[in-house]
């Protein structure tokens, strides 16, 4: 049962096979506890939230119709739990609020490409993983959803806009965004 | 000009996500602009960086989490248990039901269960005994004189009033 896809494990869990369950879930669980990990910034919640995506995932299998890859529909679940969330527990929206500055892709970019880049690209190399953690949670949920779904999961800028319930062209202003977000946030450290 | 810029892009271009014209629309530019070739760059470090410390996130134990998502998923199959159905509780119901419907019943279909409104001989007795007790009021001269009540100032000084002036039988005679 190993050789097979996501998507064929999935259309076994529809037929409520446990064991395609079970591989489905040791498949994904370290990178659906990553992603809710760095959308909602701690532990608990992450364990919880994408449990519950394994449980919605055995629950609504059959609803799964192929037309995506698993890996998208998987996780455009798991960011609306980490959004619905998020939504509940309203003194932590505000701390990362859901809808940041720069969300919105209309706006002008918030960091240009720079005349100076050497030094930029030094302390790129020399970040800690502390320190990008600290940078990622300056990042909106949108911003850092993207860009870690790009990331971690090498989603391609339309499978993320699936994920995220938007356009091409929003979801490649958030990966931008982000990144620029990201730089910035890291030279001025 | 920073409009003219494929800022968006340039990602999507490093990842091989770009087809036809707008990859070669993207690296035109990337040619002749050196901000953009820095941008990129950079981009591509850091999504480099990101992938690498991502695995150092913290993690639990994940033969701990699965058996917690199995425990999470039984509790979630397990028929739900509706109050009605609950043994006791459903005893209980049943009997207080019961017995509201028996004294519904008893209220509606027997005389002796419901109130019933005095006929009209008993209301027209009752009230000639109201007026004979309103009667024996009269009898009491503090009473015969209640619009003394609405004067404070001689309520407060009732021990100074004046009794009452008696007949003058001289004077008739």
């Amino acid at each position: 049962m190993k050789e097979l896809t996501d998507e064929e494990l999935c259309a076994r869990v529809a037929q409520r096979d446990q064991q395609a369950f079970e591989l489905l879930v040791e498949r994904h669980q370290a990178r659906a506890y990553r992603l809710a990990y760095s959308v909602l910034g701690n532990e608990a919640d992450a364990r919880d939230v994408s449990q519950d995506a394994f449980i919605r995932l055995y629950e609504s299998a059959h609803r799964f119709d192929g037309r995506s890859r698993f890996s998208t529909w998987f996780y455009r679940v798991l960011v609306n739990l980490c959004i619905d969330h998020r939504r509940r527990g309203k003194w932590w929206s505000r701390m990362l609020p859901l809808a940041g500055p720069g969300d919105d892709p209309d706006e002008p970019g918030i960091d240009p490409p720079s005349e100076e880049g050497g030094p930029e690209l030094e302390a790129i190399k020399q970040q800690s993983a502390g320190r990008l953690a600290d940078a990622l949670k300056r990042l909106s949920a949108n911003q850092r959803t993207a860009v870690l779904l790009q990331v971690q999961e090498g989603l391609s800028s339309r499978e993320i806009a699936q994920v995220l319930d938007c356009s091409e062209n929003t979801a490649r202003v958030h990966i931008h965004r982000g990144l620029a977000t990201l730089k910035k946030v890291l030279k001025d450290q | 000009m920073a409009a003219t810029h494929p800022e968006t892009a340039l990602v999507p271009f490093i990842r091989g996500e770009l087809t036809g014209a707008e990859r070669n629309r993207v690296a035109e530019h990337l040619e002749r602009c050196g901000q953009c070739r820095e941008s990129a760059e950079s981009f591509r470090l850091m999504l480099a960086e990101l992938a690498a410390q991502l695995d150092e996130l913290p993690a639990p134990e994940w033969g701990a989490y699965r058996a917690q998502l199995r425990r999470k998923l039984a509790a979630r199959n397990q028929p739900r248990e509706r109050w009605w159905r609950i043994p006791s509780f459903g005893w209980a119901a049943g009997t207080a039901a019961a017995a509201a419907a028996v004294a519904l019943v008893l209220w509606l279909a027997v005389p002796g269960f419901r109130p019933s409104a005095p006929p009209v001989e008993q209301l027209a007795l009752e009230q000639q005994e109201d007026i004979a007790d309103v009667g024996l009021l009269r009898n009491y001269p503090v009473v015969q004189r209640l619009d003394l009540l609405e004067n404070y100032d001689v309520i407060e000084h009732l021990d100074e009033l004046q009794p009452p002036a008696k007949p003058n039988h001289a004077m008739r005679s």
